[in-house]
């Protein structure tokens, strides 16, 4: 089967499989009705500071599974809730961050630089609005990048690299992101190294589930859920708890400006926000495709780049900081645009970027039938290779998913966003035990075993721990999860070539990748441990 | 800038410790491959190898950890007692939540005088609800309560009502579902 049948079926599946219910004799799929719950509940989540999209896609994922179970037909609309809630809480962060100078979610830090001064000045609803349009269009931008990029990639891994050069580019992936995510490129290959050994325990291809210690309970190693959750989701909650045990119940100014006349986003705003849109789409989307780097730091370069622009350009203007509505756009375009573009090295070459992308990968690997990878884009599927490639469809059902998710931010996102100020009213110290029990709850649904929920807690000390050494918890997770797979593709190319111990260096695109992953660590080392002075260690203060 | 940082360099040795454990302590002790092996006249990887390679990533970490403590660089870790107490804590109330939450359950059919055992009334109102409701109270009363450093309403509805919510969202649609710890007993 071709393309455009792939691509057919893809659609086909995300608008007509398993009708939910009709209007006016039209039947709304199931997938449509997950994309749209999903992306509701996105931008609450993304609007309640405490909250962050991961978080909510942590605790409704078992939900999600018991609700689909774990057949081939699930697939499309848990993805669908998932990506739905990912791309809400890129545009809920904003709300609060304007409405009340408290970002919804870590990435709207810099919305607050302009935004709130706008609110200040009773120009709210039009801070949301350049909010809206700007998130709205970096989002759609990086899904298009997504759409003609990933596959692009894909065949190109399929053609050029064989099992040792699979194997130089997931370390390559591990070192990038070891290297670049946190303050310091060592404690992040400490990181990595934690997540490798604990993925490693009790799962190997000899009798004796080895570094088990003889027990039972780790003989299987331990459920991907309880490591995930635990070091991403609990350790969050844990530090969270300490910080509001330290300074107590944070009390936020709710107030908020009588509304101006001028609320309008006009024509003339649209043209006056449109080059820091573009070039922050840009700097987002390309942000985004690296694994491990996340969408603060494209807010953080989109917000600096349009700065700079701006006061070259515009010198006899009032500066960003001061209630530009261009700082307001520049910030939201570029961490919108991570969104999409964090999916290419996932269904590319099954790589998890950042938190959202490994729920993402964690569903399917729940769900079973799609393994993310350069194998999902081939043309040719069944015995006689002739028939559908079944991932390929799930694959342009993924996409279609992401466009249906965009039409619904540009429709409704913006009237949607607007009237959910009222979540940054709920207190952060109501929330975070909450959401403590609720995540251990979720856990234990979905293995029904308290020793599940034990180890959820252990690993959630260790990513307190560990949040609390400025170790980041991202390479942990990430090694965790490509950890068999490493081991797996490296034993394949020690087979394949004949028990060569150096593959790795005798192959050139290898010996490339190897040395890209030394340099990036090493450089990382340099500009992180050498350079940065101490004073640079205090944290932003945020909603999160 | 060079700056006193005892605790990175702590920190550093730790991790270094740790690694140096891992390898030549718990891999070659508890993995009955080595590195590589020879099976059937080929060689393979053996199960040592990939926690071995962790464990020198860990090692290298930690090294570098320890360098640059040594020469004043990097930054002062913000661990200190105070983390290591809100650990101690926050783990005894965990305890104790859970404790309740396996025991209440039991306990109330013992008191009751009821015929049948916990087990077989797992999945029956009332009982099913009274481990999980009683250790989530605790467990987010206690936890407002520390933040707030006072008794309030709030506290005590946002305690009852949560694991109630939560207990309904997972218990009413799904048949198949059971609430900690009832799959346990």
């Amino acid at each position: 089967m071709g393309f455009w049948e792939h691509l057919w079926l893809g659609v086909l599946t995300v608008f007509t499989v398993g009708p939910a219910f009709e209007i006016f004799g039209i039947p709304i799929s199931i997938t449509l009705l997950m994309i749209v719950a999903g992306f509701c509940i996105g931008i609450i989540v993304g609007a309640t500071p405490g909250l962050a999209g991961p978080m909510a896609m942590a605790i409704a994922l078992p939900i999600l599974i018991s609700i689909f179970g774990v057949k081939q037909d699930a697939l499309l609309p848990v993805l669908g809730f998932l990506i739905g809630i990912m791309k809400g809480a890129t545009i809920g962060g904003a709300v609060p961050a304007i409405l009340f100078n408290t970002p919804g979610t870590p990435d709207a830090l810099l919305t607050t630089f302009d935004g709130y001064p706008m609110a200040k000045r009773g120009k709210a609803r039009k801070a949301l609005k350049a909010a809206h349009f700007a998130s709205a269009s970096g989002d759609t931008f990086s899904d298009l990048v997504l759409f003609t990029s990933a596959p692009f990639l894909a065949i190109m891994v399929e053609r050029f690299l064989d099992l040792p050069e699979k194997t130089g580019l997931i370390i390559l992936s591990l070192s990038f992101i070891a290297a670049v995510v946190g303050r310091s490129a060592a404690k992040g290959l400490i990181s990595a190294g934690l997540g490798l050994l604990v993925a490693y325990i009790g799962k190997g291809e000899d009798f004796y589930p080895r570094l088990s210690l003889g027990q039972e309970a780790l003989a299987d190693g331990f459920p991907v859920v309880t490591a995930v959750l635990g070091v991403l989701i609990l350790g969050e909650v844990f530090k969270g708890l300490e910080d509001l045990l330290r300074s107590g119940p944070q009390a936020r100014d709710l107030s908020q400006a009588e509304a101006s006349a001028d609320n309008r986003f006009g024509w003339a705003d649209v043209r006056a926000c449109w080059p820091y849109i573009r070039s922050s789409a840009l700097i987002g989307t390309a942000i985004g495709a690296l694994p491990g780097i996340g969408s603060t730091l494209a807010a953080t370069l989109g917000y600096a780049s349009g700065r700079r622009s701006h006061a070259r350009k515009n010198p006899e203007q009032a500066r960003f900081g001061s209630g530009r509505i261009e700082g307001v756009a520049a910030t939201e375009a570029a961490n919108s645009a991570v969104s999409g573009a964090n999916l290419i090295p996932v269904l590319s070459l099954g790589i998890p970027g950042n938190a959202a992308a490994v729920f993402l990968i964690l569903a399917m690997d729940s769900i079973g039938g799609f393994n993310p990878g350069p194998s999902v884009f081939k043309l040719s599927g069944g015995v006689t290779g002739e028939g559908v490639n079944p991932e390929l469809v799930v694959v342009f059902g993924i996409f279609t998913a992401m466009m249906v998710a965009n039409a619904l931010n540009w429709s409704l996102g913006g009237l949607f966003m607007r009237s959910v100020g009222v979540m940054a009213r709920i207190p952060k110290h109501l929330l975070l035990p909450v959401i403590l029990l609720l995540t251990l709850t979720a856990i234990y649904v979905q293995l029904t075993s308290m020793a599940g929920v034990y180890f959820a807690i252990g690993f959630g000390f260790l990513g307190y721990f560990m949040r609390r050494i400025d170790m980041s918890v991202l390479p942990f997770v990430i090694a965790f999860i490509l950890g068999r797979n490493l081991e797996d593709t490296a034993r394949q190319a020690f087979a394949a070539t004949g028990g060569d111990a150096l593959f790795l260096l005798h192959s050139p695109i290898a010996l490339v990748f190897i040395l890209v992953s030394v340099a990036v660590v090493a450089m990382a080392f340099w500009r992180s441990e050498a350079a940065a002075p101490p004073e640079s260690h205090h944290e932003p203060k945020t909603g999160k | 800038m060079k700056h006193n940082n005892k605790g990175e360099l702590v920190l550093g040795l730790a991790f270094l410790a740790f690694a140096l454990f891992v390898l030549l302590i718990w891999v070659p002790l508890d993995t009955d491959t080595g590195l590589i092996e020879k099976v059937r006249r080929r060689w393979v990887i053996g199960d040592a190898l990939a926690p071995s390679v962790a464990a020198v990533l860990i090692a290298l970490g930690g090294g570098l950890v320890t360098i640059n403590a040594l020469l004043g660089r990097g930054e002062p870790m913000p661990l200190g007692w105070s983390s290591l107490r809100f650990a101690g804590l926050s783990f005894g109330l965990l305890f104790v939540a859970f404790l309740l939450m396996r025991w209440i359950g039991p306990l109330a059919v013992t008191l009751a005088g009821e015929a049948e055992s916990y087990r077989n009334l797992r999945d029956t109102l009332p009982w099913k609800y009274l481990g999980f409701l009683s250790g989530g109270f605790v467990l987010i009363f206690v936890s407002i309560v520390a933040v707030e450093r006072r008794l309030t309403v709030r506290a005590f509805l946002v305690a009852v009502l949560a694991p109630l919510i939560i207990a309904l969202v997972y218990d009413l649609p799904f048949d198949d579902l059971l609430l900690p710890p009832n799959g346990d007993l």
